[in-house]
């Protein structure tokens, strides 16, 4: 057990500041597995290198595999973030204020990991920089890199804009990696123009932010639908990713609050409401989910395209049924069916939910982009895919950069706004009353 | 311009697959050991796919010799981010190996599964010795490949017609499919000649494409009196 | 990216990457000769095309090999070659790597120590010839010369007829061949009177009907079939095959008949019966070019069944439907069809004759031939000439060789099976491990792999360790001559001299001439010019017998036969069309040529000669029965089965002919032993499925399993690759609980083999299939290990009376493996 001696007696929001000064044994460890995890996913990565992507189960006919689909997928969760916390900002949801800083820094972690998946997919990543010498605009993967860089930067600008007031706190607070918070707190000591400027950032970039995180998980699945291949050419598939995207989102986000409540003991902060809250709107994402879900198959069943029906059924009923159905049961029964009683809808009830659904949506980008793949419309006889330890280790790679990053990100940075909280405590109550006043009929 | 044009006659075709091994000699295509060949890593231009209907004792036995289908609106070509894969000049289906980052989207984006990724640091014959076709550029691991209607034949050829200054005659440009099917039912050439075996074939009642309604135009017809 | 310095070379000259990895010092350069080197590196480009045979299997495919700086780079069909007309097959279009095999032998070697264990040591070529030609000396002196016996493969021609000469210079009767092509004759030799195999007239007959011969990818010649396959699509010529297994040509043919393995002769019958019964056979030729077809009477006034009247009460439909497992409405309407269509032309092999009755089902075959008058007619059965090549000059025999030459071939049965042959791999494999009639003292392995292509695997082994000195000519170390004691490496036949004239069943004379393409890569050496070496240096009247310098003057001297004949013409461009109208308007005398040597080289230039026309022969000249006519009943097999009868009687006198019927495993009696018959095979009932061999086009009999291109395509049908599979029917797949790619044993009473299974309708229920040419335990890297050889669990059985193994013979059970 580490602590630095930071005084944080007269601190109303210790509570928020304290894992950042105090590392337990088990922060080590757990830090220490992850590094494992990663240095093991690193080796497997440099193997393939070495080797060639013959070392993954693709071959000639399913060409991607877990890579593309951990692409798609990770992406999707970086939704929680930014455009989850640009709405509920918009929208002026007051419960949102302990949410939106870690929704934002999901985002810009994961969204990190989840671009650099097309780039553990290629087989010359030595020659990437043709990309920008020889790109062709006319590619939807080229849109994709726009899109994720775009992205990226605006994320990472709309989770460090609120930060500035924090990091001056902390730069204030004294302790470690002062010259680290001097320099990134730009000078911030909370002047009224200060804030206003602040503000008014803020608002320009949860404007801005929210089109550009529809339009990276649209193009993404343009990368699908912009194909002949069946099962991928769809129009819906647009609005269906972003769906998708928010859905695994919020289920992401909602595992990491519950987490970080946890282990941080935030229940002062992260209180029943906001899960209750956060876990009507998986529901209803869980709802649009299926609705989205059921009109791609229904139009495919209903017009009966033979490859369209081949592969439809191929999902239905072959090998990749278990795959299909576990799809269906994680993201609509069991969420449904949890998060429509109150009386399951506990913590426990949205985190195993959100686990689901999570896990679900992994399904979901597998079962679109493998069976197409799978059953070509030229009858070959079927492929079969099957990751190799080198895909999972990837995976596995992933996930724990995630929770590394998370973990680091909690050593330097408050995981809650600060300053939002505070103003929420010191202005909330006033601005949602005169608000609601104003929605109220008969009042001035 | 020159229409270049492919027609396999599948009444003729007894799918002995010698058209596979010429194609393999022809353009230095990698050999995949046992392993990797069995887990669908094999890399063929050619490919003759078989397929069985019906039940016993009354089967029929379908075998589709399967080159590119060199589209003229190739939808592969439209995602290569990096134009690794264009329709050249001669109206053929390019791939530029050296530029190639191996994300296999074109592979992806082709519905005539025609494309073949290097996943290995490819390999041939062992030895000193490895009879590579000089005319052909080997390629390296992490690239994709695919048929090229021999288009180093079709230099040479064009090489020689402009050096006599006379148009490529019919038959003198022939992959090498073509010219050792046994069968002699790949016929190849220009369809823009209206004397040429191709022209007559490809409208011969029993000529059709693969997928002809997707729209892609594929440049090689299939003859069978069954569909 | 930086491109390395080899990649670029590689990239811009195939072969200069390989080079001139040499050139850079590395180990490779000790392989690659330095002027290669040089050439590849400075001179230019300069690309030539050479004309020769290909040899990697009996179809005799004429090939362009290209060259660029001298070096072959790549081979086409020649398309001016009648045989196969630019045509080939996988496995010859892969011939550049079977020549630059890393595996080959590079230098003649001798084994130390035991064989498999042991080690092999490099010695000179000259150390090698001392070697054997003493040994050889050695027993010229002991005059025991016909204690040499030569084994040799496939070869065919001038080479068979030097190492024929090169045996009785030498003084030994005993050069055979596995697989032997006078096992094969057996049935023709009986029905026809000759050991030669027919030709057929595809391009005219309007039906074919072959049982079980699977000529486009396993005939003498696939190529040549395929070319006249592709024609027949034009023509629209019906095709049935019939097999229980539906091979390529089934599934190419208008309709596939499946049948129970080893019923083909019955079935043959029954179409027989429909051809009696219904009159619908070609009475007059019947009348006058067979016989035995009436009830006959004998000199010895003995009454004898006819073929008539045998096939009318033996094999009714009803009967042979439940023998075949072919209906009985179809056996009609298939005995109809053949006798309704004029140029119906009936034809069998493959799983017809790899049996144990295989002999009785090929003259049962042969006889719908016969019935329907097939020969010498359009779309009919003709038999083609020799090509007028000059003989060579009589072999000198000393005292010491005619000694050797009189003696007993040693091969030959020394009980009373296989009375029709004198070699069977079988009899071989036995009198050399009884020291029957004597013993041997040197054996010559003429190429071939008789260990792995045999089905008596243990005693084989036995019969090598046994004998005291093996030299082996090969190109590559495999399973057989492993045992050998010496090999002395010959050249592929990229670089070797040597004639393919007259392939079997392709259907006008020709000639091919394989050339040296490329200089020996290895200090390999000519396989002719090795016996033609040895005969030198054993001296006396074996050297007199061998007035050449070289294989290459044996084959020009055969070749001005050729010349002087003036017939036929040079396989060159233009010629197909034109020069039959030519020959037809001049008849037979043409000669373009002003000296041998302009003829030789043109030779040389096309790459070969070939003759479309063929004297007509009148019927009663064709067949050289002991009736002069077709034979229905055989009174060749009579006489020999009384000879035998006759010479056991002096011998025991409890011998007679039941005992002797019984031991050749024939149930017939009477005078049915004689006639066309179906013999039952002694199939082991309780095992439930009959198991099957093919081969696949990629690696033939074997002979690919070294080419790591074959071994890619081996299944390619299939998918699956560098493997064996087994074909077997849903219908017991579901009763086993079989899934495709299932690996499942395959159990004989002999042994057992794990094979994946391929689960697909085209093969008869109950009938199991497995491609042949896999499972190589030696043969280099990539072949050993790769898939499992059926052969291993076949039982021993062979033809009763030709010696031809029994390789559909065997029944096995199978079982999931998990
Ligand atoms: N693909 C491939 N082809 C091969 C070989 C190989 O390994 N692979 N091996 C060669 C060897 S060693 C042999 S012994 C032969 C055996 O060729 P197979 O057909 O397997 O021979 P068998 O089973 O011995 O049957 C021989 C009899 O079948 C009939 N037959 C076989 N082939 C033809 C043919 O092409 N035309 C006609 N009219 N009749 C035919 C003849 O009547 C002949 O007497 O095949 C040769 N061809
Ligand atoms: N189950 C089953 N068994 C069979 C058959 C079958 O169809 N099924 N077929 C039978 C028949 S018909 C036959 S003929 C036999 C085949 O029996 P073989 O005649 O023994 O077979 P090959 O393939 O001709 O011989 C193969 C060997 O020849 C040598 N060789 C190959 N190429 C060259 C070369 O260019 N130069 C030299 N010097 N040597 C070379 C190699 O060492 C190789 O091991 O198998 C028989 N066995
Ligand atoms: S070479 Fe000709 S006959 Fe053989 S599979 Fe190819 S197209 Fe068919
Ligand atoms: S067949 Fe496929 S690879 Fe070939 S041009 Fe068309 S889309 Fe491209
Ligand atoms: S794999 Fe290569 S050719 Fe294909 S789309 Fe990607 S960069 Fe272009
Ligand atoms: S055209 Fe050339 S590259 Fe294409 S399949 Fe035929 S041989 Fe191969
Ligand atoms: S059939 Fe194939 S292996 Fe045999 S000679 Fe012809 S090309 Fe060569
Ligand atoms: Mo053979």
């Amino acid at each position: 057990m580490s602590k630095q001696k930071v005084n944080l007696e007269s601190e109303p929001e210790a509570a928020l500041f304290r894992p950042i000064y105090e590392t337990g044994k088990g922060y080590y460890i757990v830090i220490g597995i992850f590094i494992a995890i990663f240095l093991w996913a690193a080796f497997m990565y440099f193997n393939q290198i070495r080797f060639g992507l013959g070392v993954t189960g693709m071959n000639q006919t399913i060409t991607w595999g877990f890579y593309i689909v951990n692409f798609v997928f990770f992406i999707g969760i970086s939704h929680a973030g930014t455009l989850i916390s640009a709405i509920l900002r918009l929208s002026k949801a007051e419960w949102r204020r302990p949410i939106t800083r870690m929704a934002e820094v999901i985002t810009a972690i994961v969204l990190a990991i989840g671009g650099l998946h097309p780039i553990l997919d290629l087989g010359r990543p030595d020659r990437m920089l043709y990309l920008v010498e020889a790109g062709r605009l006319q590619s939807p993967l080229l849109w994709d890199v726009t899109s994720i860089t775009a992205y990226f930067t605006a994320s990472t600008v709309y989770l460090y804009v609120p930060m500035i007031p924090d990091i001056a706190r902390l730069r204030d607070q004294g302790g470690k990696l002062k010259w680290l918070y001097s320099f990134l707190s730009w000078g911030w000591t909370g002047t009224e123009h200060q804030k206003k400027v602040l503000n008014k950032a803020i608002n320009i970039l949860m404007v801005m932010v929210i089109p550009i995180a529809i339009s990276v998980h649209t193009v993404i699945s343009y990368i699908f639908s912009m194909t002949l291949q069946p099962g991928w050419h769809s129009t819906i598939f647009g609005p269906y990713f972003v769906v998708g995207a928010i859905f695994s989102g919020i289920a992401a986000l909602l595992i990491v609050m519950i987490a970080f409540r946890k282990v941080f003991h935030l229940e002062n902060y992260l209180k029943e409401i906001h899960f209750k809250y956060l876990g009507t709107l998986l529901l209803i994402m869980s709802i649009i989910w299926f609705y989205f879900t059921f009109s791609e198959y229904l139009t495919g069943i209903f017009a009966a395209e033979p490859h369209e029906m081949h592969i439809i059924l191929y999902k239905f009923t072959g090998p990749f049924a278990i795959f299909f159905w576990g799809m269906v049961l994680c993201n609509f029964i069991i969420p449904v069916i949890i998060l429509s009683f109150n009386k399951f809808k506990t913590i426990t009830g949205v985190l195993i939910s959100s686990i689901t659904v999570v896990i679900g949506m992994w399904l979901e980008r597998f079962i679109i982009v493998v069976p197409s793949l799978a059953n070509p419309r030229m009858e070959l006889p079927m492929g079969i895919y099957i990751p190799t330890i080198t895909e999972w280790a990837l995976l596995a790679g992933g996930i724990s950069v995630f929770i590394l990053g998370f973990m680091v990100f909690a050593k330097i940075f408050p995981l809650i706004s600060v300053w939002e909280i505070e103003e929420g405590r010191k202005q909330g109550l006033k601005e949602v009353e005169e608000r609601i006043h104003s929605y109220l009929p008969g009042t001035p | 311009m020159s229409k270049w044009r492919m027609v396999i006659d599948l009444d003729k075709c007894t799918g002995c697959g010698s058209c596979m091994a010429a194609c393999k000699m022809e353009n230095n295509i990698p050999i995949v050991d046992s392993k990797e060949a069995n887990e669908g890593g094999v890399l063929n231009w050619m490919d003759v796919i078989t397929q069985y209907h019906g039940d016993y004792p009354n089967i029929e036995v379908d075998r589709l010799p399967k080159p590119c289908f060199q589209c003229d609106h190739p939808p592969c070509t439209k995602v290569c981010p990096v134009r690794a894969t264009y329709l050249n000049p001669d109206g053929l289906v390019a791939q530029i190996y050296h530029r190639c980052i191996g994300c296999r989207y074109c592979m992806t984006a082709c519905p005539y599964t025609s494309k073949v990724f290097n996943w290995y640091e490819p390999k041939w014959l062992d030895g000193p010795y490895k009879c590579f076709n000089p005319d052909v550029s080997i390629r390296m691991t992490g690239v994709v490949e695919k048929c090229s209607f021999c288009s180093h034949r079709l230099m040479k050829v064009k090489e020689d017609a402009a050096l006599e200054d006379r148009p490529i005659l019919d038959g003198e440009y022939e992959p090498a499919c073509a010219e050792i099917c046994p069968a002699d039912a790949i016929y190849f050439g220009d369809a823009e000649n209206k004397n040429s075996e191709v022209y007559k074939l490809s409208r011969s009642y029993r000529a059709s494409r693969v997928m002809d309604d997707l729209g892609l135009e594929p440049k090689v017809y299939y003859l069978s009196k069954r569909s | 990216m930086e491109i390395k310095r080899r990649d670029f070379l590689k990239l811009f000259g195939g072969f200069s990457g390989a080079l001139l990895l040499g050139g850079c010092g590395l180990d490779e350069v000790l392989e690659v000769p330095a002027s290669w080197v040089n050439k590849v590196k400075n001179g230019p480009k300069i690309e030539t095309w050479k004309n020769t045979i290909c040899g990697l299997c009996s179809g005799g495919c004429g090939i362009q090999v290209r060259l660029i700086d001298g070096l072959p780079v790549h081979i086409k069909g020649n398309p001016n070659y009648p045989v196969n007309q630019g045509g080939m097959c996988p496995l010859g279009i892969n011939a550049l790597h079977h020549l630059y095999n890393p595996d080959r032998i590079q230098i003649p070697m001798k084994r130390v120590g035991n064989p498999l264990t042991g080690k092999w040591e490099p010695i000179s070529w000259e150390d090698a010839f001392k070697i054997i030609s003493q040994r050889l000396i050695k027993l010229r002196r002991q005059n025991i010369t016909h204690q040499l016996v030569i084994l040799g493969s496939g070869e065919r021609g001038v080479m068979k007829e030097l190492i024929s000469r090169f045996a009785s210079a030498y003084g030994s009767p005993n050069y055979y061949q596995f697989s032997s092509l006078p096992n094969d004759v057996v049935p023709y030799l009986l029905v026809h009177g000759q050991s030669q195999i027919p030709s057929y007239d595809f391009l005219n007959a309007k039906i074919i009907l072959s049982f079980g011969s699977n000529f486009l990818e396993e005939g003498f010649s696939p190529i040549y079939y395929t070319k006249l396959y592709s024609h027949h699509r034009e023509q629209q010529t019906r095709y049935i095959q019939i097999e229980p297994r539906m091979s390529l040509t089934a599934a190419n043919a208008d309709s596939w008949v499946p049948i129970r393995p080893g019923t083909y002769g019955a079935l043959a019958l029954g179409l027989a019966y429909v051809l009696i019964r219904e009159e619908l056979y070609n009475e007059d030729f019947v009348t006058k070019y067979t016989f035995g077809f009436e009830d006959w009477i004998d000199k010895e006034s003995k009454k004898h069944i006819g073929f008539r009247n045998y096939v009318l009460e033996n094999y009714y439909p009803e009967k042979v439907s439940e023998i075949t497992g072919v209906s009985s409405e179809l056996i009609l309407e298939l005995g109809r069809e053949l006798g309704n269509t004029p140029r119906a032309l009936v034809l069998g092999g493959g799983g017809a004759l790899d049996n144990t009755n295989g002999t009785f089902s090929m003259m049962a075959i042969q006889s719908l031939n016969g019935l329907l008058g097939n020969y010498e007619r359009k779309g009919g059965i003709y038999f083609i000439d020799e090509p007028p090549y000059s003989k060579l000059p009589p072999v000198i025999e000393d005292s010491i060789a005619k000694n050797g030459n009189k003696k007993e071939p040693h091969a030959k049965p020394q009980d009373i099976s296989f009375p029709l042959t004198n070699f069977s791999i079988e009899s071989f494999t036995k009198n050399i491990l009884r020291d029957n009639p004597y013993p041997i003292d040197t054996l010559f392995l003429f190429r071939g792999n008789p260990l792995f292509h045999s089905i008596n695997h243990h005693e084989f082994v036995d019969a090598l360790k046994k004998t005291p000195f093996i030299v082996s000519f090969d190109s590559f170390i495999n399973e057989t001559n492993e045992y050998a004691h010496l090999i002395l490496p010959v050249n592929t036949f990229l670089e070797d001299w040597n004639e393919s004239s007259n392939i079997p069943s392709v259907g006008f004379s020709h000639i091919g001439i394989q050339q040296p393409v490329v200089e020996p890569l290895f200090s390999t050496r000519s396989m002719g010019d090795i016996f033609i070496d040895l005969a030198k240096q054993i001296g006396g009247t074996v050297s007199d017998s061998f007035p050449f310098e070289n294989y290459k003057q044996v084959i020009e001297h055969k070749l001005l036969g050729v010349y002087n004949s003036g017939r036929g013409a040079i396989a060159s461009k233009g010629v197909k069309k034109m020069w039959l109208e030519y020959l037809q308007q001049r008849g037979w005398q043409i000669s373009r040529y002003s000296s041998y040597e302009e003829f030789w080289d043109q030779l040389l230039k096309d790459g070969g000669w070939w003759n479309p026309i063929r004297e007509e022969k009148r019927l009663n000249e064709i067949f050289k029965t002991p009736s002069g006519k077709f034979e229905f009943y055989s009174q060749k097999l009579k006489n020999s089965l009384d000879t035998l009868l006759k010479n056991q009687k002096e011998n025991d006198s409890t011998h007679n002919l039941e005992s002797i019927l019984s031991r050749l495993n024939i149930t017939a009696r009477g005078d049915a032993v004689y006639l066309p018959h179906h013999e039952i095979v002694p199939y082991e009932g309780e095992k439930p499925f009959y198991f099957t061999t093919f081969q696949v086009l990629p690696n033939r009999d074997g002979k690919g399993a070294n080419l790591p291109l074959m071994q890619e395509m081996f299944g390619y049908s299939v998918r699956s690759y560098w493997r064996s599979w087994v074909e077997i029917n849903p219908i017991n797949a579901e009763e086993y609980g079989i899934k495709d790619g299932d690996w499942i044993w395959i159990e004989s009473s002999i042994n057992r083999i794990k094979v994946q299974a391929k689960v697909i309708p085209a093969i008869m229920p109950n009938v199991i299939a497995i491609p042949f040419g896999l499972g190589h335990t030696s043969y280099g890297r990539y072949a050993k290990g790769y898939g499992v050889n059926p052969n291993s669990i076949m039982h021993n059985l062979y033809d009763y009376l030709s010696g031809k193994p029994a390789l559909d013979g065997t029944k096995v059970k199978i079982s999931l493996a998990s």
